[in-house]
């Protein structure tokens, strides 16, 4: 159960580290993040980004160090701590061959949400996918899959949002409508977003961190954030490619 | 939980486990991928028999063989039919939408290994009569008829479960469907063996065919407990990967 | 310390399956194999070549029977060293250590060359036992099946990519494969087929010792060969993860 402290803080990773064999994925990442924060990771291909969510998702086990979010530990009380967060991925994560209803159902099925007709409705009608419905998932476009995908996200009312590359493959309008919708929902969550847009993260994050070889090269608050040496940073790490 | 409600543990599962395979179910109504191809695949291996068995003369008895065809045809529609099951769900990534959900790894499996039992078992179903018609007219059949549904219900719970397991692997491997063969075949032999011996025994009947079909039974029985719970055991480490 | 002790056995082993053979020509006698009787005693004052060449004229399958001493050492053996790939994959599976991975791999390695030895001296044993090349005989079908699941470990290795998902993979496999190994012999056995059973009974004492001293033999003879391969595997990684520390 949260302990007092979690009321405040909603992620809390102390020394992790994802290793095998002679690869580290990750090494000795240290962060915490109060709550209704939005905190943006950037970095080059390989630098551990995805791997880090998938941790903070329950997906993979940390090697050593503990990662808790909203109190809870991610290998300990998985099961529990699933309930409480979602994943906004490039991918859409739905199944093609079923409607869009069909799709946010069967999932709030599996989160066990109460009354999931009225749910599934608010929110696709929140997304202006309403008229869609009953179409299935295959006939959507990019930016409908990604509207559908994050009321999949957002059905059992997570506390902790994480998004992989959210911007990713959206043509303009689509971004333009994600935009809203995070606008719409940014009080009442924590965010961790995952970006290769260096102004786009920059101008929705409230924190910030650059992860290059699995390890944190910078990390601070917007606020006291110097843009043109994040800038530059960021640029050198790129440079650095794949470890 | 704020969500969720007070919904117990063991009915939460339940409640998933329906989710996982209505959906499922409803996907197959809908393309109807798995059950046509599955039932096209056994039609065509039918054909073949047919090849193979054109030169043996009227003396040769069919129904010696007919229990080994049958399962030969069963073994590949049934890997056809689980790599789709697990493709559906790797493909735009909804596994791990699945894994996110807050649901028990051994959910997954058995919601997964029952919508594949099902689907197994309705195209055997389909593919008997049309063997008996094709290969087995005016041959009699010998034993007791309940006794091959039985067989098939039993022997398909050990392919869909060990299947569900290789398929969640083998789904994730450079060679899909060559590798759930390479797998699956010798994993599934003394099941096969198992499963072709009490069939016969339904098939030609005689004195000892209660014995036959029993002692291939317990054995069919003995393969599906081991197997699945080593399966079953397994599947958590599998799926996490 | 280590090195010394698999030096020892690989020399020891090799002695003691060398031992076997010549137990087994000139002292032990030759076991009944089913339907096939042949004579109980060996005259050893003849010479080996007499031997063969009379067994093979009079179709007695003397020769031939010999291969009993090395085949089924060889194939208690491959089983032996299987144990390995199931134990270590279960230790890797709840540890994720990759040693462990490697270990189970080794030892999987191993039980290739076991099983594939066994293949071979089972073919040479049927021809001599049945005169015929191949018989779906319940040991030598189980040990088909074996080979086919050792090889599908490494195919299945070999297709993926991901390390830790190729190893916890391989793992399960391991297992799996292992659990199913001795249902394959049960239920061959058990089967009422059109295939040949053979009972087998006591080892009279020459034969016995035989048999111990080629089984020991093969037993040390492929630890010898693991931890030689384990070294060689260890230091390999060391290897990498010392180049990986550089460029980081």
């Amino acid at each position: 159960m949260p302990s007092a402290t979690a009321i405040e803080t909603a992620i809390e990773v102390r020394g992790l580290e994802r290793t095998f064999g002679a690869r580290k994925a990750l090494a000795d990442i240290t962060l915490t993040l109060p709550r209704g924060a939005f905190l943006s990771v950037f970095g080059p291909n390989g630098a551990g980004k995805t791997t880090l969510v998938r941790v903070l998702t329950t997906l993979t086990p940390p090697s050593s160090g503990s990662a808790r979010i909203l109190g809870m530990d991610v290998v300990k009380d998985a099961v529990e701590l699933r309930s409480r967060i979602g994943l906004i991925s490039h991918n859409p994560l739905l199944y093609p061959d079923l409607t869009a209803e069909e799709n946010l159902l069967f999932f709030a099925e599996m989160y066990g949400v109460q009354d999931p007709k009225d749910r599934v409705r608010e929110l696709l009608a929140s997304v202006e996918l309403d008229h869609r419905r009953l179409d299935l998932v295959r006939t959507f476009s990019r930016g409908m899959l990604q509207r559908a995908s994050i009321c999949r996200a957002l059905l059992h009312r997570p506390e902790v949002l994480f998004l992989d590359e959210p911007y990713s493959g959206l043509d303009p309008h689509a971004m333009d409508i994600l935009d809203g919708l995070i606008d719409q929902i940014r009080s009442e969550h924590t965010f961790v977003m995952i970006s290769h847009d260096l102004a786009k993260g920059l101008e929705l994050c409230s924190h910030a961190l650059i992860l290059a070889r699995g390890k944190v090269v910078m990390q601070a608050p917007r606020a006291e954030l110097d843009d043109a040496a994040f800038a530059e940073t960021y640029r050198s790490v790129v440079g650095m490619g794949v470890a | 939980m704020a969500v969720t409600g007070g919904t117990s543990g063991r009915a939460m599962s339940w409640r998933q486990f329906r989710a996982i395979l209505r959906k499922d179910i409803v996907m197959e109504l809908r393309t109807k991928e798995m059950v046509t191809s599955m039932g096209l695949y056994a039609l065509l291996t039918m054909v073949i028999y047919q090849v193979a068995l054109s030169q043996s003369g009227t003396a040769f008895d069919p129904r010696l063989i007919a229990a080994g065809l049958l399962w030969l045809a069963f073994v590949f529609t049934s890997m056809l039919g689980l790599n789709r099951s697990l493709v559906h769900e790797k493909d735009q990534g909804c596994l791990e939408a699945l894994l996110l959900s807050p649901v028990d790894r051994p959910v997954i499996f058995f919601a997964k290994a029952t919508g594949n039992f099902i689907f197994l078992l309705i195209v055997e179903v389909l593919t008997i009569p049309v063997f008996g018609f094709l290969f087995l007219q005016g041959r009699g059949f010998g034993g007791q008829f309940w006794m091959i549904p039985a067989v098939l219900t039993a022997a398909s719970l050990g392919i869909a479960g060990v299947g569900t397991l290789l398929a969640t692997m083998s789904v994730n491997t450079t060679g899909k469907d060559f590798v759930l063969a390479v797998l699956f075949i010798p994993l599934m032999y003394p099941l096969l063996l198992a499963a072709v011996s009490a069939t016969t025994a339904a098939v030609l009947g005689g004195p000892d065919a209660a014995a036959g079909f029993w002692a291939g039974m317990r054995m069919i029985g003995a393969y599906d407990a081991i197997m699945l719970l080593v399966a079953y055991g397994l599947y958590e480490f599998i799926i996490g990967a | 310390m280590k090195n010394r002790v698999t030096g020892v056995l690989l020399v020891l082993g090799g002695v003691l399956t060398t031992v076997s053979f010549i137990v087994a020509f000139f002292v032990a006698g030759v076991p009944d194999f089913g339907t096939v009787t042949v004579a109980n005693e060996v005259q050893t004052e003849r010479s080996l070549i007499e031997i063969a060449a009379e067994g093979f004229k009079y179709g007695r399958p003397d020769w031939g029977q010999k291969i009993f001493y090395f085949h089924v050492p060889v194939a208690l053996s491959s089983f032996l060293v299987f144990i390995f790939t199931a134990y270590y994959g279960a230790r890797f599976l709840l540890s994720k250590n990759r040693e462990f991975d490697t270990k189970a791999r080794i030892a999987t390695e191993v039980t290739l060359v076991f099983v594939v030895l066994t293949m071979i001296t089972g073919v040479l044993w049927t021809k001599a036992a049945w005169d015929v090349w191949w018989e779906w005989e319940p040991r030598l079908t189980t040990y088909f099946i074996m080979t086919l699941l050792v090889i599908a470990y490494f195919v299945l290795r070999n297709s993926i990519d991901d390390e830790e998902r190729r190893a916890t993979y391989a793992a399960a496999f391991g297992i799996l494969a292992f659990v199913d190994a001795p249902i394959s012999f049960a239920i061959t056995r058990l089967i009422p087929s059109t295939h040949p059973v053979i009972e087998r009974g006591g080892l009279e004492t020459p034969m016995l010792l035989s048999f111990l001293c080629g089984l020991f033999g093969m037993l040390m003879i492929g630890y010898a060969v693991y931890q030689v391969r384990v070294r060689e595997e260890m230091l390999k990684e060391r290897l990498e993860s010392l180049k990986a520390s550089l460029e980081g």
